[in-house]
């Protein structure tokens, strides 16, 4: 039997849009017909291995993608990477220097892709960065203001990890641990190993606290990566379907 | 938000508002030259200077890339670096610190740019409040023309541009700053504003400014530690024709 090329490839369906405060001035949410979907997770957790392989599931369906990440706007890119690597601002500095990251790219790459329907994929979105703030003592309501700002996505993923299992990982592909991923800059230990234990556990704890409130879904990255992706394709397929994706 | 004596810091911040062209910066230098002399422990800031942010902020201005989100961030980013390395510490040290232009800045320019209130002021929330803050209320017009004798070519979000008032920079400039003058009467009653009238000569706004940082501030709490006497002084003191080359600049 032959099928019309029209019923293979699915037309997603509106979702209900906010922001999670004050948002962007002048944006109609109306407006923004694409679907945003974020994966977070530590280091060594598979995002980006999960991402490209969305990316070739959803262009195959034929979605147009646009991928964001942290650290990777026009605007501070270079300073923010200077900035970390000398380790001279002091937290309020480096988190609202990441906040500026984040808006340029919701403003300019996210915001803009969602109204020309395009499938957003961001790698990390603001959850990583208020996460990492908390971790460091930092106003929980302050960061609720500042990232009120964010656009709620249709489906964010947590890649779930355990720090056990995100150092064999990260030992694999670099023999070494990053200063800030080991949040050496916190004091948790002088011991680098120690300290990356200590301080992803804290973040995941934090994760987990934010679970009930942003409506992620946790994603045992125990498995392999097929198995990991063949979930997230359901839970995709359901948010284009114009089901609730959390 | 409180101020830094109400947050009992052994410093004092002392603030100077107003549109540009009001005559602020030459208050405040003036109010600094005045309490250096006195040997008091002083130290100056500036709106948007923080070494660090500099580069970002810009570049950002020259290809007129921000928003009023990213505008509002950036200024936000700087002033954060510029009170947690320097005027945090320096008001714990018990410093006597003037800043030209503090958060209200923030306050009335991000929000005239379209930017949410409560937003900005959450932003800022980490910041303690000045323990006096001088509004320099000059004509609108006569501000207005100071900047523009001085400096014919206005840049980009200066005046405002990236609001889309006018298409003419100076035409512009003028409902922007006039916008902006709004959002600081505003606040003038909320946050105790110091309304200094900015059309008098420079003297007596002069005398003004110290006779009230004199009346609201205990100066006398900031004068520099006398130093236990090195074997130089000492010398000194027994013989005081010996006078040391660096001591003697003041």
């Amino acid at each position: 039997m032959k099928h019309s090329l029209q019923d293979q490839i699915l037309i997603p369906q509106p979702s209900k849009r906010r922001f999670y405060g004050h948002g962007i001035p002048k944006v109609d949410l109306e407006d923004l017909a694409g679907k945003l979907i974020v994966v977070e997770g530590a280091d060594g957790s598979g995002r980006s291995t999960q991402i490209a392989m969305l990316v070739e599931w959803l262009e195959g369906c034929g979605h147009a993608t646009v991928q964001v990440g942290l650290k990777r706007s026009t605007l501070v890119k270079e300073e923010l990477e200077q900035a970390q690597q000398g380790n001279i601002l002091s937290r309020t500095t480096l988190s609202l220097f990441y906040a500026t990251d984040f808006a340029d790219q919701l403003e300019n790459t996210i915001l803009p892709a969602l109204k020309s329907g395009f499938v957003v994929l961001a790698d990390r979105y603001i959850y990583t960065l208020m996460a990492r703030d908390m971790v460091r003592g930092m106003d929980a309501a302050w960061l609720n203001n500042l990232y009120g700002l964010a656009l709620e996505p249709d489906a964010v993923f947590y890649l779930n990890v355990p720090p056990e299992e995100l150092v064999q990982r990260t030992f694999a592909k670099n023999a070494a641990l990053d200063y800030w991923e080991s949040g050496m800059d916190i004091g948790l230990s002088r011991d680098m190993f120690d300290s990356f234990m200590k301080y992803q556990k804290e973040v995941q704890l934090v994760f987990r606290g934010m679970q009930a409130t942003y409506g992620f879904s946790i994603v045992d990255g125990l498995r392999s990566a097929e198995a990991i992706n063949s979930e997230l394709r359901k839970k995709i397929s359901g948010v284009l379907a114009g089901k609730e994706g959390h | 938000m409180k101020t830094f004596a109400e947050l009992g810091y052994p410093g004092r911040l002392v603030a100077v508002e107003g549109l540009d062209g009001s005559g602020k910066s030459t208050q405040i230098y003036l109010l600094k030259r005045w309490l250096e002399l006195q040997g008091l422990k002083v130290y100056f800031s500036e709106w948007n200077s923080s070494e660090l942010v500099k580069s970002a902020t810009s570049k950002a201005k020259k290809r007129e890339l921000l928003t009023p989100t990213t505008f509002s961030l950036i200024h936000a980013t700087d002033f954060a670096d510029r009170y947690e390395r320097h005027l945090a510490p320096l008001l714990r040290a018990g410093y006597l610190v003037l800043c030209d232009r503090y958060i209200f800045t923030a306050f009335a320019r991000d929000v005239v740019r379209g930017c949410p209130p409560e937003w900005v002021r959450g932003l800022y929330s980490f910041a303690g409040l000045p323990d006096l803050t001088f509004f320099f209320q000059a004509d609108l017009g006569v501000s207005l023309q100071r900047i523009l004798d001085g400096r014919p070519q206005l840049k980009y979000f200066e005046a405002g541009m990236d609001l889309r008032l006018a298409s003419e920079p100076e035409e512009s400039f003028r409902i922007f700053q006039g916008r902006i003058l709004e959002q600081y009467l505003g606040m003038s009653t909320e946050f105790h504003f110091t309304v200094i009238n900015a059309n008098q000569l420079v003297e007596k706004q002069q005398c003004i400014v110290r006779d009230l940082v004199a009346q609201r501030l205990n100066l006398a709490d900031f004068r520099r530690a006398e130093r236990p006497a090195s074997p130089r002084r000492a010398a000194q003191r027994a013989n005081p024709r010996i006078v040391h080359r660096e001591e003697t600049v003041e």
